[in-house]
């Protein structure tokens, strides 16, 4: 364990080299939040609710989706697809460690570095600037679990795709598919709440939502019921244990594809 | 009991048979024409703990598929590789923890992070304690001065800095065996001149095996006792390097540019040097370039400075050049029976 928290810390760090990036994520993403907020504030002149949300949640749910879609983009499909075809990936068959594992870790260890960097700047600019306040309840408690599951389906979604490079040497025409499919049922692009019901009966049962519908909802509406969120919480579940497994085993076909026929 | 233990060892890589074109790409789709190639075609060796061992060979000779398959990266199609006495790619992560490997291509260091950081990075992967970690790096300091370059990002290191740190970090967990695949690629002669130092000194230091591939010759001069020449996948030479350093260490070619070089022209100084050298005296002539003569000669029976003076002195000559001989040309002189 101690070696793959070292590699951890070494992505973390990675985040802080660039600094300067991390400065023009920060605000970039502050000006999205600013716009937003003024836009939607023309929006709500003289009304106090729209379809029954009011201005604080709608502020709520954008920026807190905005944030959150952005730390669970691991890019890990791009990044392993560029070490298998470019043969680095030798480098990490000869330590004595898992790769999926250690390619797991690497993402946790950039994906800490941006909720200090972006997502909790957001946050603080959301309360003190713009004087947004966030609903408290049980959702909130239950909201680190959901990131988590969310965060593994989104690695092994990527993942899976990356592993396509030992096949196919265009992984990029299957990463953006992957991305379309991911934008458009996971509640990003569009919310779930306006897909015909048929539809999104389906979608809610697939693993796209449980990357990002699942942990907004708890943030955006954390006063539901736990009745509510506890099966949210087994799909998530479900599908982070069943992606697991079959990464695993698409990972270690992968393996044996290269061992019998090379890099 | 030798370290590793190789017999019989081959790996065969099926390769499709690609069409031309556009339509010829497509058909390739469906196509299920493939042919073998054999990239490592039945090779048996021993090598001890503690030697440095030269593993030579033109480009496509199989080299790089053998460090895969001792590495554990590729398993082999037949025969058996033994390192310690454990098979590689079946205990992978165990056998890991015993051998260190630079691919001089591409390094095992974080590009972005202080080159420090890399190494506590390894000190973790590898589980190497604080003590023999402390005890390594000033080892590695007082070696190369690994201490000035810690703070600096790896990115930012010359080609020859990144080979050192490189080398260093390969044995950084005390491996019992370290493979160098092409370590002095692309580096000038005095950085080459501190690597080869870096190398004999770990090696003599902490008696290690280091299995070398190199395309340059004076590596294996300078470094091994041993050598072994691979082509097509076979061995064509295991042994002492004595014997085959009068091959490429003594041999030397001329490449001369004649003024007024006309076809007859080398039949010429064929004939002259014969006249006045013998033609036993190892003295060859060939035409591998426009305009260039290449005089080849040994320089255990024939001065170099005689065969260029005297070729200067019958023809007007208006450019030199001397050159070693290339890994080729071993490989060719084995072939055609230079080692008897």
């Amino acid at each position: 364990m101690r070696r793959y928290l070292a590699v951890l810390r070494g992505t973390a760090m990675v985040g802080l080299v660039y600094r300067f990036g991390y400065f023009f994520a920060i605000l970039g993403n502050l000006l999205y939040i600013g716009i937003v907020y003024f836009l939607w504030r023309s929006i709500y002149q003289g009304r106090d609710t729209l379809r029954g949300l009011t201005f604080n949640e709608t502020m709520v749910y954008i920026a807190l989706g905005s944030t959150i879609f952005f730390l669970l983009k691991t890019y890990s499909d791009w990044i392993i697809h560029f070490e298998i075809r470019e043969g680095i990936i030798a480098t990490y068959l000869i330590k004595p460690m898992d790769f999926q594992t250690y390619a797991l870790f690497a993402v946790l260890g950039s994906t800490i570095m941006n909720i200090f960097a972006i997502s909790i700047p957001t946050v603080l600019f959301m309360i003190f600037v713009l004087k947004v306040s966030f609903a408290t309840g049980i959702g909130l408690a239950l909201f680190p679990l959901s990131f988590i599951f969310a965060l593994v389906i989104s690695f092994c979604i990527d993942f899976f795709v990356g592993l396509m490079g030992f096949y196919s040497e265009s992984v990029w025409g299957i990463s953006y598919v992957k991305e379309v499919i991911l934008m458009f049922s996971s509640g990003a692009l569009i919310p779930l709440q306006f897909f015909p019901d048929g539809i999104r009966e389906i979608l809610l049962w697939l693993p796209f939502q449980a990357v990002f519908h699942t942990p907004l909802m708890m943030v955006t509406k954390p006063k539901l019921e736990l009745d509510t969120f506890i099966p949210m919480l087994g799909i998530q579940a479900f599908w982070a244990i069943a992606l697991i497994i079959l990464t695993r085993l698409f990972y270690h076909q992968a393996i044996k594809v290269l061992r019998i026929s090379g890099g | 009991m030798s370290l590793i233990h190789i017999k019989d060892l081959g790996k065969y890589f099926k390769i499709l048979n690609r069409r031309e074109g556009l339509a010829g790409a497509f058909k390739d789709l469906f196509s299920g024409d493939y042919r073998t190639v054999k990239a490592v075609d039945g090779i048996s060796f021993d090598i001890n703990a503690g030697e440095i061992v030269g593993y030579i060979g033109p480009n496509g000779a199989g080299k790089s598929t053998t460090i895969k398959m001792m590495t554990g990266i590729l398993k082999p199609s037949s025969g058996m590789i033994l390192i310690n006495d454990h098979v590689p790619y079946d205990n992978r992560i165990k056998q890991a923890q015993i051998m260190g490997v630079v691919f001089g291509q591409r390094t095992q260091l974080w590009w972005d992070l202080p080159v420090i950081e890399s190494f506590k990075i390894l000190k973790e992967i590898y589980k190497v304690d604080q003590k023999t970690f402390d005890q390594h790096m000033g080892m590695f300091n007082d070696l190369v001065g690994l201490g000035a370059l810690y703070s600096q990002q790896v990115r930012t290191l010359s080609l020859g800095q990144r080979m050192l740190c490189d080398i260093t970090a390969s044995f950084l967990h005390n491996p019992q065996v370290v493979f160098l695949d092409e370590p002095t690629i692309g580096l000038d002669i005095s950085v080459k001149a501190k690597i080869r130092s870096l190398i004999k000194e770990l090696n003599r230091e902490r008696n290690t095996t280091i299995i070398l591939t190199t395309h340059d010759l004076g590596d294996v001069e300078a470094l091994c006792q041993r050598i072994i020449i691979i082509d097509k996948g076979k061995i064509l030479y295991d042994g002492d390097i004595k014997k085959v350093n009068a091959l490429f260490g003594a041999y030397r070619t001329i490449k001369l540019q004649i003024d007024g070089f006309t076809d007859s022209t080398m039949q010429q100084l064929q004939e002259k040097l014969k006249d006045k050298f013998g033609m036993t005296h190892g003295i060859t002539t060939a035409q591998t370039e426009e305009f260039w003569t290449d005089v080849t000669i040994d320089q255990a029976r024939t001065p170099l400075s005689d065969v260029l003076g005297f070729s200067m002195s019958n023809f007007k000559i208006s450019d030199v050049r001397i050159v070693e001989i290339s890994m080729e040309n071993v490989v060719q002189k084995v072939y055609d029976g230079a080692l008897g």
